[in-house]
């Protein structure tokens, strides 16, 4: 194919990241590249799915419309194509459908870790273990990690709890299987990137010039005596005198890695604050506005205190540090056994299976190399043969979110693309470094140039860049504050650290709005508190009564909590249909489920006073009585019966057949989640287990991602509206931590330009860390990065609006230092006089800034038929005509007419291998036999058919046993004789399949058949006073033989005899016909 | 040798019908039976030789006749038909020999095939990989291939030559393993077979009827079968006016041919009326169930396949809860079946008595009937002992479940189990299995017409089965693990499959490749998606497709063209009067993956294509609406239980809210948590209370201690000592922890109490009963502890806390109104004046101490706490520093009225708190007042 360049796309919001990458398969294809050679990667499965299908669409749309060809072929920079052309593509993209690398990364490393288990450790195949199984199996290994069964501690249970107590040190730890879970949703992932302990709280790691404070952990005794002296004897203030002895009384109770009481911070900050002087010896210290000159002893003391606390600390640090370290090791190496090896990963295992340097159980340093191409010598993995594909071009979608793990996956198999001499293949990322939100899942948006800087370093001009800054979503009064907020430098600069300001600055560029007819409002409100934000938001919303008018809207919100209470709010306050966005717990959201819920638990668990009485004052009580299950006992054992019998979605969907009527005949929502609870129990049936308390525990933190409608409001948190436009966005949750504190996540992780760990520091407080070079750089740079990912997110929330974007927030104080984002607000927005005054539709307000056309939704008409919400109506599909005929008979199986009773001891005793196949045995045995006594050829026949002795021994007593002559003899010359010969009748409308053992009949001179005996050979243990009732047990199944064998022989019922042949006792019984021919 | 007779029959009748009336050709009835016992039929599926046989009844039957059936057989089964059954490995066999080969051989051997050594060398690893070794022989043996012919078949370019070779040696390392034992491969058996197969014993002719992908090596046997005369017909339906020259359809095999089929544009009338796009497998299942609904009696009538898998669940539930009968031809997997839970139980029993495994064995239903008694009580008693001492084994448990007589039936019952155990872990397998099991089901008697007792009788006997196949094989290959043991067998019957009696008039919930052999005039197909029809294979740790078409495998391509032909062929049989065929397309999966349509729908004149993709890709309508939130009901408690007596912590409670009030303190609702898995805070507190408490009895040795070592090892003397009688010697390790956290507590308070006493401090009183008279009501407490100072005759009143951080007494009681709350809605009696503010009491607690002590101390008396907080700096004394004969005024006021009201019954409106603070939370969905339905008494 022609060479096509490589190539990396700086997009922003809305400027149709999606679109970029359809042109560019589109082309790939254009230019001759088989489908199934693109890889075309997203981060959502949805994604992948509405990627494909937009390349089906463009291209079925250019196949029928040479317009839209032309548009196209020029688009593409090939503008000889036509229609004809397009088709083509059409079909090579249908056809080889079940071919295409479109999916996610997960699913891609997946595909590749299948194909090679072995060669990655593994034990063979493996199995993804979604959320709900990550969870139980967690509990499992804890289970197994605290599990007491052996004498006394093994060596690993005693090392972790100590490990515990150091990790837990100061605040020592009163729950330990409650913070495990914590912590290892805390630290498990810097875990796993760094399991080696050689990073975590190690000194020279981190101080490799070594750390002042630790080489002069001096020894301080007597220094407390000595200040206290000084400070006695200095004559100070009363005040001053008493912040000094209540430092020296707190330094007393203090112990390194607890909380840190104010009054040795106040002394310490004045200490460190004035370090140098004090190291010569003649300090002046100023508290309260009172200035103290401090003797020579005095200084030497209190720098020997300080050195104490700051080497105490630090040392403790390292100290907990280490034990987490270990703590994390022994819960991870238990899990490594009971879950890894038994073949069961989560996607992020599966990722770091493939990650060369990922120091991890399975490979370890062997970690084989991913390659497509040429010979799989040092232990590269020929992807191509084994995944039936080779991959020529690399199509990447929000790439800010690609973390460098993933990269370094992709990096080996990409290098062979970028560097392919003729320059058939090809790499094209794209994404918006200003959307990188997702830092804390270890989205690295510093790839997107490094990659580009690294790959052009070494040719230059190799990845050629390009930019979308139009947005297709906004329009130019959302554009415009869009630019005004995100495009000041000069504010940016001044709130934000320098180093994330510059990173933002440097990739900015001016958005414009590709839709400049579109008009619509932005505007600045305040509302004191989140009470008034909330009214000010409804307020709004009445107004404009998008809903009325087909308009979708959205209210933005920073956390789940903040989306469920706004949307009460707005349901509750203003009747509007608001829906949190979040998702949904459907289980336990309403009081159906939960009481069926609690009917669960309450017959699992009889002593749960709180389910029984949930049970009986729901109208589940009345459903219980009347299934007669009131009395004690009697629930538990019908409902584990039932669950252990038919699992949990059958038992609940009984349970909630029998609440059907007590719901309101238009009461869709509750139906609604009864199925949803269903679902969830089919769900948790497929894990195959039957334990309720593990069910109801799910069934609690099952959530359903709402299905997205049209026709309600929608609130919920920026994260998760990223990739959606909306055109109403109302921003009422903008407040909260300035833009330039960290995220608290408890361990500091320092890493190096490759992004390995470094080291790993569970960070003391402020003070200590502010006065340590080393760990002030960390935070400092942490920080940067913190604010970066917030500027992100604002600027996500702010470009979702495609018309009007309303900001609500608090005042800002004029002299506030804090920089926040309304702080931001009022430094781009707020900078021009503002209006005061903001007018909605009718609705006058107050405000600081706005922008636009108040009545932008007037020209909106107002849609009449609402989009209704289509319950369950019949099944549209138009039914048959009656009128052609079907054959259906119900089935039946003579020997199948079930009758009699198996004791558990038979059925499950030593002696029950011979029941079932002991029995098939003897009748195979029996019906070699044609006629007469047993002859050498039969036997071997029976040798021949491995039949066992005790079974030959069975088959010759009957044939020896003179009861049982009769049915070997011939009975005439002209005997004959069936044996084994299965039979397809259809009596009284009734399919019957059978089979005879044995059926003896004779002709006459005729030659017609005159008259038969059918012999049912009987081989179950029967005790011989049981042969009478023998007789009327198996009459129903005779009765059926002798009809058939009538019909199929030619006679009446009453020719034919029917015998049962009871091989146990050589017995005969023979069944009367009830019946007159 | 005569080459098989190929007949095509019109696909305009349904295939099922067409095959029966050309076996019967000929036959009127006249003569007699319809006589096909000599005649071998060869049908896919066996749910096809079903039909067949139905047809065939049914076509006698309109001639009052009867049929001896043909013997109907699958093509798999052609290659092992009258084979001799001696010296054939088993499956269990087979297994534990590559087992054995995979945990013995070296490694270094076989570089190729394990290029890195594996995490270890366990027999859990080691069955894992041989099944799937397993199955790759399963696999390369329908074309009659075993491992070590892959090699050379690979062809000179096969990049993984040497990796096969090494795979064919470990094979043959294999067979040896079963050779020792006199044992050959049942594969290869099969295959040799194959190559000279026994003759057809009774058989006069062969048919081959609707089996579009016979397994290439049935083919070669029925090859070799024809070379020996066997006079062979192959039955296929299809387009009978095929324009003649043009490319064969079929080959003589009757298999599609796969350029032709890949080619032909798919006839189906009114396409964009008969596919439905369905967002998810829910909505796909509730089109067919109202649609099965709307046919009064569907049976027959209306045909279902199921392509997806995923549909099944919500189908079946949905037909059910639409009370229609549906049978699902596929049967049921064992694993969902009671008595495989129960051997899980017992399996995870004998690998540890754990307290777990305990509760989980006592849950299953089988083992409640066999220990008898009441099931309710026992289970409830299971619980209680768990919350109490988290016992971690059997073996605690039942020590804990001796110390008490009300516990004499868990006690009896757990031991019981333990006897199951023993005998589980002692006697060899299979006896000992056979032997707990006869004497867990020794009362029960399986009554075979009721169809719950015949199913478990059909499982047993499938379990009977499993233990033979094992018994036989571990005497071949001895010295397994117990546990591992456990794990073969259960998996053995997990991958059992147990099939239902069909319900009369049942709808079929049939595969796709039942389909062909369905007749039902409308036919509904749900999960036509791609790679669910046809199914894709791409990329494979072993056969990747390249491979698999040099070794004459099943393809992508050969998969292709026999779905296109039955697609077309069920379309065929249902044009226009014949009936009608819907197909239901998937838009995501259960898991909200997104799905595309199957491949064999863009089958058309690429005119049409780009039509039927925008239909195709067209946003199917959103799941299912989004329904306002709403109230199914409100709760109904009944609200005539009696108080006859507070506890001081109950005023705590009611001033939180009266209504919670009344569900905890009337209707008792307390919850149990079968996951606690440690000392909750109050089993904490109790714990420490305990030892403090022996320190300040009368009889105290330390009670005047003043040396805090002395005092440090008496408290931690009895708290070892309580800790080992409540939760044994060897409680599970966060038990450990939290002692230890006990430990530095009452360490710590040691140092104080020295101190305190060092102050004059005398303990006068510890765990002092009393009680008081409110409202009418007896109000019953206890005191921590009382101390009196000996130099200055002070008393005060303490009590001890344990919570995590340090409490003031005062912020403890009494809290000032907050932003804009509604004062009002709070009962009066909690509100007073102090100095300029208003205050609200929501505890009482001391107060009611004072008020108690009174009597005998007169009013002069100081209160506060003991804190014994987490960090060990803030362990001491903090007192309620300017508590006043006011305050315990207003506070009695406050008690008196809550006394009163709850004689009253007042317990309504509840207070509206945030969930995640409520235990009583989950009642309240939107609103605790809203939830309930209070209009008892005259009252709200
Ligand atoms: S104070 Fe001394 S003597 Fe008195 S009890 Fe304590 S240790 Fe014994």
């Amino acid at each position: 194919m022609k060479p096509l360049g490589h190539k990396m796309i700086l997009a922003s919001a809305g400027s149709g990241k999606t679109y970029a990458l359809t042109s560019r398969f589109v082309q790939l294809l254009a230019y001759g590249a088989p489908p199934e050679r693109i890889v075309a990667l997203t981060f959502t499965r949805k994604a992948a799915g509405e990627f494909f299908d937009e390349i089906l669409n463009k291209l079925a749309k250019a196949a029928r419309d040479p317009q839209e060809a032309a548009r196209i072929a020029a688009e593409i920079g090939e503008p000889a194509l036509g229609p004809a052309d397009f088709l083509r593509m059409l079909r090579a993209m249908v056809s080889s459908m079940h071919r295409l690398s479109l999916g996610t990364l997960d699913g891609f490393f997946a595909r590749v870790v299948r194909a090679f288990p072995l060669e990655l450790g593994l034990g063979g195949d493996f199995e993804i273990l979604q959320e709900h199984g990550a969870r139980l199996e967690r509990q499992r290994v804890l289970r197994q990690l605290f599990a007491r069964t052996g004498g006394e501690l093994d060596e690993a249970q005693r090392e972790f709890v100590e490990a515990f107590k150091r990790a837990t040190f100061g605040s020592e730890e009163k729950r330990l299987a409650a913070r495990l879970d914590q912590f290892i949703d805390l630290h498990q992932e810097v875990y796993l990137n760094a399991p080696d302990g050689d990073a975590w709280g190690n000194p020279a790691r981190i101080w490799p010039q070594k750390s002042a404070w630790l080489e002069a952990a001096a020894d301080a005794r007597g220094a407390g005596a000595v200040l206290r002296a000084w400070a006695e004897g200095a004559g100070l203030a009363e005040k001053q005198l008493g912040r000094w002895q209540e430092f020296l009384a707190a330094l007393d109770a203090w112990a390194p890695g607890a909380m840190l009481p104010r009054e040795l911070v106040y002394v310490l900050e004045k200490a460190v604050g004035a370090w140098a002087d004090l190291l010569k010896g003649d300090a002046v210290l100023e508290f309260d506005r009172k200035k103290q000159t401090v003797s020579a002893d005095g200084c030497a003391a209190l720098v020997a205190l300080t050195r104490k606390v700051f080497g105490g600390e630090l040392v403790r640090r390292l100290e907990m540090t280490q034990g987490i370290h270990t703590v994390l090791r022994g819960y991870e190496t238990v899990y490594h056994d009971l879950v890894r090896r038994a073949g069961k990963l989560t996607f992020a295992d599966v990722q770091r299976l493939l990650m060369p340097e990922a120091g991890h159980g399975f490979a370890g340093e062997r970690a084989p190399r991913l390659a497509s191409g040429g010979a799989a010598e040092d232990g590269r993995l020929l992807v191509d043969w084994r995944l039936d594909a080779k991959f020529d071009h690399w199509l990447l979608d929000e790439f800010q979110d690609t973390s460098h793990g993933q990269w370094s996956v992709l990096r080996n198999l990409i290098d062979e693309a970028v560097q392919d001499p003729e320059g058939r293949r090809s790499l094209f990322y794209v994404g918006d470094v200003k959307q990188a939100i997702y830092a804390w899942r270890g989205g690295d948006p510093r790839l997107f140039r490094e990659i580009y800087d690294h790959y052009n370093a070494v040719a230059a001009g190799t990845i050629g860049e390009g930019r979308l800054d139009q947005s297709w979503r906004s329009g130019p009064a959302i554009v415009a504050a869009v630019n005004r907020v995100f495009g000041d430098a000069a504010v940016l600069s001044r709130l934000l650290p320098a180093p994330a300001a510059e990173r933002w600055n440097r990739e900015w560029r001016d958005h414009a709005s590709a839709r400049p007819q579109l008009n619509g409002q932005v505007a600045w409100l305040h509302g004191a508190d989140d009470e008034e934000r909330a009214a000010l938001t409804l307020r709004l919303l009445q107004e404009i009564d998008p809903l009325e008018r087909g308009l979708t809207v959205a209210v933005l919100v920073q956390s789940n909590d903040a989306a469920t209470g706004l949307a009460d709010y707005l349901r509750r306050e203003g009747g509007l249909p608001a829906v949190a966005a979040s998702d949904l717990k459907v289980c336990t959201d309403n009081p159906l489920t939960t009481a069926v819920l609690a009917l669960l638990q309450a017959a699992a668990h009889p002593g749960d006073r709180f389910a029984w009485e949930h049970v009986r004052m729901a109208p589940l009580g009345d459903a219980v009585e009347q299934a007669g299950l009131g009395r004690d006992g009697a629930l538990t054992e019908a409902i584990l019966k039932q669950v252990h019998a038919d699992g949990f979605a059958r038992t609940i969907d009984a349970w909630l057949r029998k609440l059907e009527p007590v719901l309101a005949a238009d009461d869709a929502f509750s139906r609604e989640r009864a199925r949803q609870l269903t679902e969830a129990a089919q769900l948790f049936d497929g894990t195959g287990s039957r334990d309720v308390a593990e069910f109801v525990r799910f069934a609690e933190t099952h959530v359903v991602r709402d299905a997205e409608t049209a026709a309600v409001i929608r609130v919920m948190t920026i994260h998760k509206s990223k990739g959606l436009g909306f055109d109403v966005v109302v921003l009422p949750d903008l407040e909260g931590n300035s833009l330039s504190t960290r995220r608290r996540e408890g361990l500091g992780v320092q890493r190096t330009a490759s992004r390995q760990v470094e080291w790993v520091l569970d960070l003391p407080p402020k003070l200590f860390h502010e006065n340590d070079p080393v760990l002030a750089a960390h935070v400092e740079a942490a920080e940067a990065d913190a604010a970066y990912e917030k500027l992100c997110l604002f600027y996500v929330a702010m470009t979702r609006a495609k018309r009007a974007l309303y900001l609500i927030t608090k005042p800002v104080a004029p002299k506030s230092v804090s920089a926040n984002f309304p702080r931001m607000l009022a430094e781009t927005l707020g900078a021009d006089p503002a209006s005061g005054k903001l007018r909605v539709g009718r609705w006058a307000g107050e405000c600081v800034f706005s922008e636009g056309d108040a009545d932008w939704f007037d020209g909106v008409a107002v849609v009449d038929e609402r989009v209704e919400a289509a319950t369950s109506r019949g099944s549209g599909l138009e039914m048959l005509p009656a009128a052609i005929p079907v054959v259906r008979f119900s089935a039946r199986t003579p020997s199948g007419t079930k009758a009699g009773v198996v004791t558990g001891a038979a059925l499950f005793g030593a002696t029950r291998t011979s029941a079932a196949s002991f029995g098939t045995a003897v009748h195979a045995a029996l019906a070699a036999v044609e006629w007469g006594a047993v002859t050498t050829d039969v036997l071997t026949t029976w040798q021949a058919a491995g039949l066992g002795p005790l079974v030959i021994a069975e088959a010759r007593a009957c044939l020896g046993a003179s009861e049982l002559a009769e049915v070997w003899v011939m009975p005439a010359a002209s005997g004959e004789v069936w044996r084994e010969r299965a039979f397809e009748i259809v009596l009284d409308g009734e399919w019957i399949t059978g089979v005879f053992d044995r059926v003896v009949f004779t002709r006459n001179a005729r030659g017609r058949i005159s008259g038969a005996t059918v012999y049912d050979f009987k081989t179950d243990r029967i005790e011989p006073d049981e042969v009478g009732q023998i007789g009327q047990r198996y009459a129903g199944q005779l009765a059926i033989y002798r009809r058939a064998a009538a019909c199929l022989l030619g006679l009446t019922e009453g020719r034919v005899r029917c015998a049962l042949v009871v091989t146990a006792l050589k017995r005969i019984v023979t069944v009367a016909w009830s019946g007159a021919d | 040798m005569p080459s098989p007779r190929l007949h095509v029959l019109s696909w305009n009748q349904p295939l099922v019908h067409a095959v029966t009336a050309w076996l019967a050709r000929g036959w009127t009835g006249e003569e007699g039976p319809l006589d096909l016992s000599d005649t071998l039929l060869i049908a896919p599926t066996r749910q096809a030789g079903r039909r067949l046989r139905e047809a065939l009844a049914g076509h006698a039957a309109a001639r009052n006749q009867a049929v001896f059936p043909p013997r109907v057989i699958m093509p798999e089964a052609l290659a092992t038909l009258d084979a001799p059954a001696v010296g054939i490995a088993s499956q269990a066999e087979s297994l534990l020999a590559w087992t054995e080969v995979l945990r013995a051989v070296d490694l270094e051997a076989f570089r190729d095939v394990f290029p890195l050594d594996p995490p270890a060398r366990t027999f859990s690893w080691a069955v894992r990989l041989a099944r799937e070794f397993q199955r790759l022989q399963t696999t390369l043996a329908e074309n009659g291939l075993r491992m070590a012919d892959v090699a050379e078949r690979g062809g000179e370019d096969f990049p993984e030559a040497e990796r096969w070779r090494q795979l064919g040696e470990l094979e043959a390392v294999c067979d040896a393993a079963l050779a020792e034992r006199g044992l050959s491969d049942s594969q290869a058996v099969k295959i040799a077979f194959a190559a000279n197969p026994a003759p057809l014993a009774g058989v006069r002719r062969v048919v081959v009827a609707g089996s579009p992908d016979p397994l290439p090596i049935a083919v070669r046997v029925l090859v070799s079968h024809g070379s020996r005369g066997m006079p062979i017909d192959v039955l296929v339906s299809g387009p009978i006016d095929a324009p003649a020259g043009g490319a064969p359809l079929f080959d003589l095999w009757g298999r599609p041919d796969a350029v032709a089929w890949a080619g032909r544009a798919l006839v189906l009338a009114d396409f964009e009326q008969r596919v439905r796009l369905c967002a998810d497998p829910a909505a796909q299942a509730d089109i067919i169930v109202s649609c099965a609904s709307e046919y009064r009696s569907p049976g027959g009538r209306l045909g279902v396949g199921v392509a997806d898998a995923e549909v099944l669940p919500s189908l079946e539930n949905g037909l059910a809860r639409a009370g229609v009968p549906a049978f699902n031809p596929e049967g049921r997997s064992m694993r969902a079946e009671a008595l495989h839970t129960l051997l899980s139980a017992l399996a995870e029993l004998v690998k540890e008595p754990s307290f777990a495994a305990v509760s989980a064995l006592l849950r299953c239903p089988d083992m409640l009937r066999w220990l008898g008694g009441s099931s309710s009580g026992l289970l409830a008693l299971l619980d209680e002992l768990h919350a109490e001492h988290l016992p971690p084994t059997l073996a605690a448990a039942r020590r804990h479940a001796g110390d008490d007589p009300a516990w004499s039936d868990l006690a009896s019952a757990l031991g019981a189990i333990a006897e199951l155990r023993d005998s589980l872990i002692d006697g060899g397998f299979p006896a000992n299995v056979s032997g707990v099991l006869a004497e867990i089901f020794r009362k029960r008697r399986f009554n075979l017409a009721l169809a719950e007792d015949a199913r478990a009788v059909e499982v047993a006997q499938a379990w009977g089965d499993v233990l033979t196949e094992l018994e036989t094989a571990l005497s071949r290959f001895p010295g397994l693990a117990a546990a591992d043991v456990w794990e073969l067998a259960l998996r053995a019957l997990g991958d059992g499959q147990r099939f239902d009696e069909k319900p009369e008039g049942a709808v079929e919930l049939q595969g796709w490749l039942e389909l062909l052999w369905d007749d039902a005039p409308h036919l509904i197909v749900a999960g036509l998606n791609d790679g669910r029809v046809p199914d894709a294979v791409v990329g494979d740790a072993f056969l990747p497709e390249a491979l698999r078409e040099r070794l004459g495998l099943k393809t992508n391509g050969g998969r292709f063209a026999r779905d296109a032909y039955l697609l077309q062929a069920l379309a065929a049989c249902r044009t226009g009067e014949r009936g009608r065929l819907d197909l239901l397309v998937g838009k995501t999966s259960a898991g909200g993956d997104p799905l595309r349509p199957s491949r064999l729908l863009f089958l058309c004149a690429d005119a049409d294509l780009p039509e039927r993709v925008a239909f195709l890709f067209k946003p199917a309508e959103a799941a299912r609406p989004n329904h306002a939130w709403r109230r199914a009901w409100k709760l109904a408690p009944r609200a005539d239980e009696k108080i006859k007596r507070l506890s001081v912590t109950a005023f705590r409670d009611y001033l939180k809210c009266p209504f919670r009030f009344y569900l905890k303190h009337a209707l008792h609702m307390q919850a149990v948590d079968p996951h606690k898995a440690e000392l909750d805070a109050m089993d904490f507190g109790n714990l420490c209370h305990g030892a403090l408490e022996a320190m300040g009895r009368a009889d105290s040795p330390v009670r005047d201690c003043t040396d805090a070592a002395v005092l440090r090892g008496f408290l931690l003397g009895e708290l070892d000592r309580a800790a080992r009688a409540h939760y044994g010697d060897r409680p599970v390790l966060p038990i450990m922890v939290q002692l230890e956290s006990a430990r530095q507590r009452l360490s710590k308070a040691a140092e104080v109490q020295a101190q305190l006493r060092a102050e004059g401090w005398v303990i006068d009183r510890t765990e002092w009963k009393f009680e008081l008279a409110l409202g009418g009501l007896p109000v019953r407490g206890k005191i921590d502890r009382i101390d009196r100072n000996e130099l200055t005759g002070e008393v005060r009143v303490l009590d001890y806390k344990t919570s995590d951080k340090p409490v003031n007494p005062a912020d403890a009681h009494v809290r000032a109104p907050r932003r804009n709350e509604d004062v009002e809605a709070l009962p009066t009696c909690a509100r007073f004046m102090a100095g300029d503010g208003e205050m609200i009491w929501f505890d009482l607690q001391l107060p009611l101490y004072l008020e108690a002590m009174a009597a005998e101390f007169g009013h002069a008396v100081t209160c506060g706490y003991f804190n014994l907080p987490k960090a060990a700096g803030e362990t001491g004394v903090s007192l309620w520093s300017g508590y006043d004969a006011a305050l315990q005024e207003a506070a009695m006021t406050c008690a008196q009225g809550v006394a009163e009201s709850v004689t009253e019954r007042r317990f309504w409106p509840p207070a509206e708190l945030p969930a995640d603070y409520d235990e009583f939370g989950g009642l309240f969905p939107q609103g605790a007042a809203l939830s309930v339905d209070w209009a008892r008494e005259g009252e709200a």
